[in-house]
C-alpha cells in the first residue's frame, strides 16, 4: 500500500513537476481519530466493566456492546482490538488470564450479535495497566 | 561496573549484617561460627603481590557471602591471621577453638602461566580437627569473584548439607516511572548484586523472567507482538525467538529441572490451560482441559510432577499432577486464593501467594499438603521464587504507592530484607547454581 502511494507520487512528480510545490494534501481526518470518536459517541462508550474476579457481562455491558455491534456492522472495514484488564490486586499470570477471558467474553458476545469475527482481535493487559480497572476496552485500530 | 554500583553493593552487605544479627531471635538455632583466615598464595615476587591482593578480596567476599545466610556466622577476616601456603592444608585448630569457631575455611590463589587463576578451598571441622570438604577451581583472572562464591558454596554445603546459593543469578523486571506509563526491562545480576545488566530494551512490556536452571537461557513474557507471548533468549549468544510459532495468548513459562522443556499457560477461548513444549521448539502438548483458569505451573525437582494454580473449584487453589497431565489432585483447601506456586529445589516445599480480603502474602506448604504456614505480613506480596538452597525465597512487594521492590526471606522466619537494585523491581527469579 505504502509502496503504491510512493510510486504514484513519484510518477506524478515526474509528469507534473509543479505539483510538488503545492504543499501537503489535506489530512485524512476521517482516519483513526475520527472513527474512534464516532464509535465512542454512537455506542455510548468503548469500555465495559465487570464485577470482582468476574467475566460475566451485566446488562449495562450488554447494552453498550449491542450499540458497538451495530456500529461495527455499519463499518465492516473497520478492525477493532478488544483489550481485557484485571485487578491490580490479582497475581501476575492469573491477571493475564482474567483479562483474556473478559476480552473473549466480549468478542463472543459481539459475534453472537452478528459482527464478523475477522473484524475482532483480542489481547489481555492483565494488571499491567492498573488505571483501566476491571474492564474491557474495544479499540478501533 | 561503576564505582557507584559497587558502593551500593557494599551497602547491601552491611545491611545484611545488621539484618542477620537481629534475626537471631530466641528459639532459632544458633548460627555456626566460621573462621576465614586470609587466603594464601604459593606465588613469589611480583605475582605474589597480585595474587595476595585478589586473595584478600576473595576472603572478604567469602565472609560477606556467608554473612547473608542464617545458618553461618563468619568471624570478621583479619589480615593478622595470615596463613602461609603450607598451613592451608595443615591448619592449627586450637586458636580457632578458643575464638569460638566451629568451622574453618582456608584456601589459596595461584596465578597460572596462561593468565588464569587456580583457587583451592578447604573446609575443616574445628572441634574434630578434620577436613570436611575441598575443591579447586580454575577461572579467568577477572572472574575471581565466581571462584570466591564457589568457596562460599563449598563451606555452606559442608555445614548445612544444602547447595550454596552464592554462584547464582537473579533475573527480575526493572521498572522506572510509575503507573501505566512505567518502562520495564528485564535485568539479570549475580545474587550478590554484582554484574547487573539489562537484557531487553524498554520498548515492550515484559513480565515474569524465568532463568533456565544454570542461568544460560531466559524465558519471559513480552507484549512486543501485540498479545502477551513467551519468548526465549539465549544469554550467551543473544539469540531470541518466540516459544511458539503460532498460537493464542501464552504466558507463565517455567523451565523443567533439566532445562529441556518449558511448561506454560495458553488461552483456549475463555479457558487458560497448562501446556508443555520442548525448549528447542515443536508442537506443545496440552496437559489440562478443565474449564477455568489453570496457570503458573512449576515442575518438581525430579521433573515427574507439576504444581499449578486452578480455579476449577471456584477460587484459585493449588493442584499437583504428573508431568504428563494425569493424576490431578487438589493440594490446598484454605480460604482465599492460592496462586503462583513454586516448587522448592529440594522437593519438600511449595511456596505460593495467598490472597485474602486484606492483601497478598507469601506462604509455604509441604509438597505432601502438610505444614502450611504464612511467611510474610503483606499486604502487597506476590511471586515467590526459591533459592537453590531451598532455604531462602525472593518475592515482589508492592508498597502503598504501587511501587514494586524485591525482598528476600528465610523460611526459618525473620524479617524480609530488601534487595538493593538500581530501580524498582518486580517478578524476581533465582537461578540454580551455575557450572
Amino acid at each position: 500500500m505504502l509502496l503504491t502511494a510512493v510510486g504514484l507520487a513519484g510518477s506524478a512528480n515526474a509528469q507534473l513537476p509543479g505539483l510538488s510545490r503545492r504543499g501537503p494534501a489535506a489530512p485524512v481526518l476521517q482516519g483513526i481519530d475520527g472513527l474512534r470518536a464516532d464509535f465512542v459517541m454512537r455506542s455510548g462508550g468503548d469500555t465495559v466493566y465487570f464485577g470482582t474476579d468476574s467475566a460475566v457481562l451485566g446488562p449495562p455491558a450488554r447494552a453498550t456492546l449491542a450499540a458497538q455491534a451495530q456500529w461495527l456492522l455499519q463499518h465492516p472495514a473497520v478492525l477493532v482490538r478488544i483489550e481485557g484488564h484485571a485487578d491490580a490486586s490479582d497475581t501476575r499470570s492469573h491477571a493475564l488470564a482474567v483479562g483474556a477471558r473478559r476480552a473473549e467474553e466480549v468478542r463472543d458476545y459481539l459475534v453472537l450479535l452478528g459482527v464478523p469475527a475477522a473484524q475482532l482481535g483480542i489481547t489481555s493487559w492483565g494488571k499491567e495497566r492498573p488505571g483501566a480497572g476491571r474492564a474491557v476496552t474495544v479499540l478501533v485500530r | 561496573m561503576s564505582k557507584s554500583q559497587r558502593s551500593i553493593v557494599v551497602g547491601f552487605a552491611a545491611v545484611c549484617l545488621s539484618a542477620s544479627a537481629s534475626a537471631q531471635q530466641p528459639g532459632t538455632p544458633a548460627a555456626t561460627v566460621v573462621a576465614i583466615p586470609p587466603l594464601a598464595t604459593p606465588d613469589s615476587g611480583q605475582k605474589a603481590n597480585q595474587s595476595l591482593a585478589i586473595a584478600w578480596q576473595a576472603t572478604q567476599m567469602i565472609a560477606s557471602d556467608l554473612r547473608t545466610t542464617s545458618e553461618l556466622m563468619p568471624l570478621p577476616p583479619s589480615q593478622k591471621d595470615f596463613y602461609s601456603y603450607p598451613e592451608v592444608t595443615a591448619p592449627t585448630f586450637s586458636k580457632w577453638r578458643s575464638a569460638g569457631a566451629k568451622t574453618l575455611v582456608t584456601g589459596f590463589v595461584q596465578s597460572r602461566s596462561d593468565g588464569r587463576l587456580t583457587f583451592g578451598c578447604y573446609v575443616y571441622d574445628v572441634e574434630k580437627g578434620r577436613e570436611l570438604a575441598r575443591k579447586g577451581f580454575v577461572v579467568a583472572g577477572d572472574e575471581w569473584r565466581r571462584a570466591a562464591h564457589k568457596c562460599s558454596g563449598l563451606a555452606y554445603s559442608a555445614v548445612t548439607g544444602a547447595p550454596g546459593i552464592f554462584d547464582t543469578r537473579i533475573a527480575y523486571v526493572a521498572e522506572s516511572g510509575s503507573g501505566d506509563g512505567r518502562s520495564r526491562r528485564i535485568a539479570i545480576m549475580d545474587s550478590d548484586g554484582f554484574d547487573h545488566k539489562y537484557v531487553t530494551g524498554g520498548q515492550a512490556i515484559v513480565l515474569t523472567p524465568r532463568l533456565s536452571p544454570k542461568a544460560a537461557r531466559l524465558a519471559y513474557v513480552s507484549f512486543a507482538g501485540g498479545q502477551p507471548g513467551i519468548r526465549l533468549l539465549d544469554l550467551d549468544t543473544g539469540n531470541e525467538r518466540p516459544l511458539l510459532a503460532a498460537g493464542g495468548i501464552n504466558f507463565a513459562p517455567r523451565f523443567s529441572p533439566d532445562g529441556s522443556r518449558i511448561v506454560f499457560s495458553m488461552m483456549n477461548g475463555t479457558n487458560a490451560d497448562i501446556y508443555v513444549a520442548s525448549a528447542s521448539g515443536g508442537i506443545p502438548q496440552r496437559l489440562t482441559t478443565s474449564p477455568g483458569i489453570d496457570t503458573d505451573p512449576s515442575f518438581s525437582p525430579d521433573g515427574t510432577r507439576i504444581v499449578f494454580e486452578s480455579d476449577r473449584s471456584g477460587t484459585p487453589q493449588l493442584y499437583v499432577m504428573s508431568s504428563d497431565g494425569t493424576g490431578q489432585r487438589r493440594l490446598t483447601f484454605g480460604s482465599g486464593w492460592y496462586a503462583a506456586p513454586d516448587w522448592s529445589p529440594d522437593g519438600q516445599w511449595i511456596a505460593y501467594t495467598r490472597r485474602g480480603s486484606d492483601g497478598r502474602r507469601i506462604g509455604v506448604i509441604g509438597s505432601d499438603g502438610t505444614g502450611e504456614r504464612t511467611l510474610t505480613t503483606g499486604p502487597g506480596d506476590e511471586g515467590p521464587n526459591w533459592a537453590a538452597s531451598s532455604r531462602d525465597i525472593v518475592f515482589q512487594r508492592t508498597d502503598a504507592a504501587r511501587r514494586n521492590q524485591i525482598y528476600r526471606i528465610s523460611i526459618d522466619g525473620g524479617e524480609p530484607r530488601k534487595l538493593e537494585i538500581p530501580q524498582d523491581g518486580a517478578d524476581p527469579d533465582w537461578s540454580g547454581v551455575m557450572d
